[in-house]
């Protein structure tokens, strides 16, 4: 069956490899051909390829939720920086910078921060560890773009996945549609034969 | 936007399967610049909103918000920060709006190589 497979060149399915755990989506070029190597039957085909479809489906979830994360993050990064370059700006007009800061909902405390060289970065997990400007600058530009770049390859993965779901969808469709119309060949076959008959 | 063939016999190929692939792309894209716009624009109009109350108080140092906190600063440096996002902003505006133009544009290209090959088996509209 294999040899049969790879021998024409139409029937040679086209997968596209995995990528980062996501198995990539069979494209089917012949409909009957697939039928025969896979030596399952219709209905079996049909269920195999929706229970991959509801995999999809579930990766993409986790998925669009890595993404909304990043996305939440990477403004909240951008802020902190802001923060930290004024401070510097600062630095060098030896004015005191006034601020007001949130205390709780709808009260606000005024603030002024003289001079200094160092900032405090709250790293999460109960952490907050003293910088120099410099350095808080730089860890948070690198946290920044970490950030974006696994944004990046996360759409990237989301678009993969996409087309294996539009290909998986269009190959249950013709499935089905095959299916079909091999009964319809069938009606008419067995119709015409008992009239012949 | 939804893809069904329907009883024919054409038979698909990878091409196609590529051309709908990258329709489905596009429509995505199409849904998140239509988003991104919208926020664009909000921001513009809250930037514009903003510059205006500037013009009209008469207070000195304006609370300025950066990051998470509000932060004192005169009225000539807050104007121009203003501008400046509003520039930014536009700027960007600008951006999504000639890439929603090329996607859009491409979708009508893919739409008319598919409906000619599929005819009425395939459906390319929103729903």
């Amino acid at each position: 069956m294999a040899a049969a497979a790879s021998s024409s060149s139409t029937e040679s399915p086209k997968t596209t490899t995995e990528r980062r755990g996501i198995p990539g989506a069979q494209f089917v070029e012949d409909v009957e051909t697939y039928l025969s190597q896979t030596a399952l039957d219709v209905n079996s085909t049909l269920a195999f390829l929706q229970e991959r479809l509801q995999q999809y489906k579930l990766v993409e979830m986790k998925l669009l939720a890595q993404q909304r994360g990043l996305q939440a993050k990477i403004p909240d990064i951008e802020k902190c920086l802001d923060v930290v370059v004024t401070l510097q700006a600062e630095k060098g007009t030896g004015e005191a910078f006034i601020a007001d800061f949130e205390v709780s909902e709808g009260i606000y405390s005024r603030a002024r921060i003289e001079d200094n060289d160092s900032v405090c970065l709250w790293l999460g997990a109960n952490v907050m560890l003293e910088y120099s400007c410099e350095e808080a600058t730089s860890l948070l530009k690198k946290n920044s773009e970490n950030a974006k770049a696994s944004l990046e390859v996360l759409i990237a993965d989301l678009q993969f996945l996409r087309d294996q779901v539009t290909i998986t969808q269009v190959t249950i469709a013709r499935v089905y549609n095959w299916d079909v119309h091999q009964r319809r060949i069938r009606q008419t076959a067995t119709s015409s034969a008992t009239k012949d008959s | 936007m939804q893809q069904g063939t329907g009883a024919s016999e054409t038979e698909v190929t990878w091409e196609d399967q590529q051309n709908i692939n990258k329709f489905g792309r596009l429509n995505n894209r199409f849904h998140e610049l239509e988003d991104e716009i919208k926020f664009a624009k909000e921001a513009i109009d809250n930037l514009e909103d903003a510059s205006n109350e500037l013009i009209l108080t008469d207070e000195e140092v304006v609370r300025f918000q950066i990051g998470e906190v509000f932060a004192h600063v005169p009225k000539e440096e807050v104007e121009t920060r203003i501008e400046e996002m509003k520039e930014v902003s536009s700027n960007n505006l600008e951006k999504l709006e000639e890439e929603k133009e090329s996607v859009v544009a491409q979708m009508a290209e893919l739409k008319k190589v598919l409906y000619g090959k599929f005819k009425d088996s395939i459906n390319l509209e929103e729903d």
